[in-house]
């Protein structure tokens, strides 16, 4: 986590480094990592269900797309009593209202169901609310291509309501600089200040999971994960406890969603209803680790950063290897189709075929995922063991 | 709705050559359905495995469909010739999926039967993923699509594919016609091979007690393997009448759309019931064409009724029936 915070002075340092371009290619940008930062948080919240109770939500894309269009409505004036000038503060607080009276409806049923019918039908609410968007009039002029804010509102701030000292406005494009960070004179830029702005969020969201995970309803939520037959009959109503859980990352997913549109300020069925969008978190979670809570935003920060690496915009790999190698390399024959197709076909933004192949070989060797197998190698959690762990190695070097 | 539209619908309806052009779309429908959701509900009958890469194998044998057809009819190939080889071109998909099938079942899926099945849904779903970049890589790489249709492809269907046809007062197109009658031959077929053959057998055995046929002394592992390619084959040929049909056709988004047809018919069905897919296959065909019926003819002004109409009806049948139609409660044990 500390890492986190630090990345955008890292990647700023090294970016003006000699090697500057080398990492630009490596590391993903500042405006990628609000993407993990948002992204991550949803993927917190799915394993937060899916990872700790056991239930797979195939359909969290649900929550996340919830969210992120009542941020769009609420600012092009589409929603009744919500205005262009409501705060965005309460605008996530609603999102996550709103997800948890969804999630509360989508549960009530789907928990008569476990195992494959309860993944199958919370993937047909998402797919209903799916085809929905994609065809309600009223979200704009041509709902498939979505909606977007335009430039006539101000940018979403994420703070204290009320208290203007205390507000980071998340401004991708929107103004150049953002002012200053109360109390320390030090100038953000746009894409810093956002990453700030919603990290803020995600830490405090993810705190609050994690506060739960360990609590003793979170100890009830792996009992029922482990047995759950077994915790029927030690007394706990499972029914009730699924659907608090279900609702508790329902809001999270609709906070998440929220913080995508306030950040982006435009959504698409394509990026917030869609199965792959779940499948982005499944992807993150299984990487990271799925009943590891922080896992998921590691994972999706992999994620992004193999996606970054391959991209075909102009920090992605591909443009870099043209740059790089000369014509004569570019134009050699291997096997009948010269170097420079082979990199437009197999490495210009193919990033899913590579994640899907890393994905496949986590489910059948690392099922506990990056954090999980740490966790297990260590005998603990990281940030407790890996210190010490340190600490004896290098006592053990001195000796 | 208004209660004056109401009656409108219903007069409307009533006239017998609306309601033979609804019963004749949901039979095509239907019989693609069936199609497109047995292999995937074979493969849970059997195996308890949730095949998330069903659809993405039905969109590879859209594109195989098409190839084949592609390198063997030319422009003077004759029309009875033509039906010949769209025939081939059936077969031939369906043994080359069949293998697909079967090395994705011994490679990847054999070394997570002793782990919980969330692992198998996930894992199929990493299969997605690379599948549906494979194909994505080759569509480019040979400059296949510009755009969704797949121009070279579509002009070697045989003629009466593309000719139309009344039947019943209804004109319709010979493909629609073609599609109902293939889809009674696969249910037929799969009739056939559950009661008839070994393996057939053995799925029925083991969707009632998975453990009591393993004890039984049935070599499960070669089992699955086959069940596991014959499923995928049946994938593909669906896949190669989807591609000459215009209201899907071939794209890698095909996988995902078939994929959740399936799901929806199989799990409304019941997993793992053969006899449910069929039956659940009739009702979303019917519903379906019901829906686009009342969109096309302005009683809906809702684009998109017929494609949500299948989720509701899913999401209602598991409302009052948990377990799908003809599915037994906790199929597979999870």
């Amino acid at each position: 986590m500390a890492f986190l915070a630090v990345y955008p002075v890292l990647y700023a340092t090294l970016v003006r480094t000699p090697l500057g371009r080398e990492f630009d290619v490596i590391l993903p940008g500042a405006d990628v990592m609000v993407t993990v930062l948002y992204v991550g948080l949803f993927a917190i919240s799915f394993d937060f269900i899916s990872g700790y109770t056991g239930y797979l939500s195939f359909g969290h894309s649900l929550f996340y797309g919830t969210g992120a269009y009542l941020v769009v409505l609420a600012a092009t004036e589409k929603l009744p009593l919500l205005g262009a000038d409501t705060p965005f503060m309460l605008l996530l607080l609603l999102a996550g209202v709103v997800a948890v009276v969804i999630a509360l409806a989508v549960g009530v049923v789907s928990f008569r169901l476990s195992g494959v019918y309860f993944a199958m039908i919370t993937l047909g609410f998402a797919e209903v609310a799916h085809v929905f968007i994609r065809n309600w009039d009223r979200v704009s002029g041509n709902p498939r291509d979505g909606a977007s804010v335009g430039g006539g509102v101000d940018a979403f701030a994420v703070g204290v309501p009320g208290v203007d000292a205390l507000q980071i406005e998340l401004g991708r494009l929107v103004r150049d600089s953002l002012g200053t960070v109360p109390g320390l004179g030090v100038e953000l830029d746009a894409a810093a200040g956002s990453y700030y702005g919603v990290g803020l969020m995600v830490l405090l969201s993810y705190l609050c999971m994690q506060r739960i995970i360990h609590s003793p309803f979170g100890r009830v939520m792996i009992a029922v994960r482990e047995n759950e037959e077994r915790a029927r009959a030690v007394g706990y109503d499972v029914y009730k406890f699924k659907l608090v859980a279900f609702a508790i990352s329902g809001f999270f997913a609709g906070v998440a969603g929220a913080l995508f549109a306030g950040y982006r300020r435009s959504v698409a069925p394509v990026n917030t209803f869609d199965l792959f969008v779940t499948a982005d978190a499944l992807l993150a979670s299984i990487v990271g680790g799925l009943g590891t809570l922080a896992g998921p935003l590691y994972g999706y920060l992999f994620t992004a950063s193999v996606e970054g690496v391959l991209t075909t915009e102009s920090d992605g790999i591909a443009r870099y290897l043209r740059d790089a190698l000369g014509e004569g390399t570019l134009a050699t024959e291997v096997g009948g189709v010269s170097v420079a197709e082979l990199i437009n076909v197999f490495v210009d933004g193919r990033a899913d075929l590579y994640l899907g192949i890393v994905f496949i070989l986590f489910v059948l060797y690392v099922p506990r995922g990056i954090l999980g197998t740490l966790r297990d190698r260590l005998g603990g959690h990281v940030a407790d063991r890996l210190p010490d762990r340190v600490r004896a190695r290098i006592r053990g070097w001195r000796k | 709705m208004s209660g004056i539209a109401v009656v409108d619908v219903l007069v409307d309806l009533l006239d017998p050559s609306t309601l033979a052009g609804i019963f004749l779309g949901a039979f095509s429908k239907s019989a693609l359905y069936v199609m497109i959701a047995s292999g995937l509900s074979l493969i849970f009958g059997l195996m308890g495995v949730l095949n998330f890469a069903h659809g993405s194998l039905t969109m590879l044998g859209a594109y195989l469909g098409g190839a084949v057809m592609v390198v063997l009819v030319s422009g003077g190939t004759g029309g009875p010739t033509r039906l010949l080889l769209f025939f081939v071109a059936i077969a031939a998909t369906f043994a080359l999926l069949t293998l697909l099938g079967g090395a994705i079942e011994v490679t990847l899926i054999r070394p997570l039967y002793d782990r919980a099945p969330l692992f198998q849904i996930l894992l199929t779903f990493g299969v997605v993923l690379v599948l549906d970049e494979l194909v994505r890589i080759a569509v480019e790489l040979y400059g296949l699509q510009p755009r969704t249709d797949w121009q070279a492809a579509f002009g070697t269907a045989p003629d009466f594919l593309a000719e139309w046809y009344t039947v019943a007062g209804v004109t319709t197109r010979g493909l629609y016609l073609f599609e109902g009658l293939l889809g009674v031959l696969a249910v037929v077929a799969i009739w056939a091979f559950l009661t008839r053959t070994r393996y057939g057998l053995y799925i029925r055995a083991g969707s009632e007690d998975p453990e009591m046929t393993r004890a039984l002394g049935v070599d499960v592992r070669r089992a699955f393997t086959v069940v596991f390619g014959v499923g995928a084959g049946l994938a593909g040929v669906a896949g190669v009448v989807l591609m000459w049909d215009p209201r899907f056709g071939a794209s890698v988004p095909l996988g995902v759309e078939t994929l959740l047809v399936a799901f929806v018919v199989v799990i409304i069905g019941g997993l793992g019931s053969f006899r449910g897919t069929v039956a659940a296959a009739g009702i979303v065909g019917l519903t379906d064409a019901f829906a686009t019926w009342l969109f096309v003819n302005d009683h809906v002004a809702f684009a998109g009724l017929p494609e949500m109409v299948s989720f509701v009806v899913l999401v209602g049948v598991l409302i009052v029936r948990p377990q799908g139609l003809f599915g037994v409660a906790e199929v597979g044990g999870h």
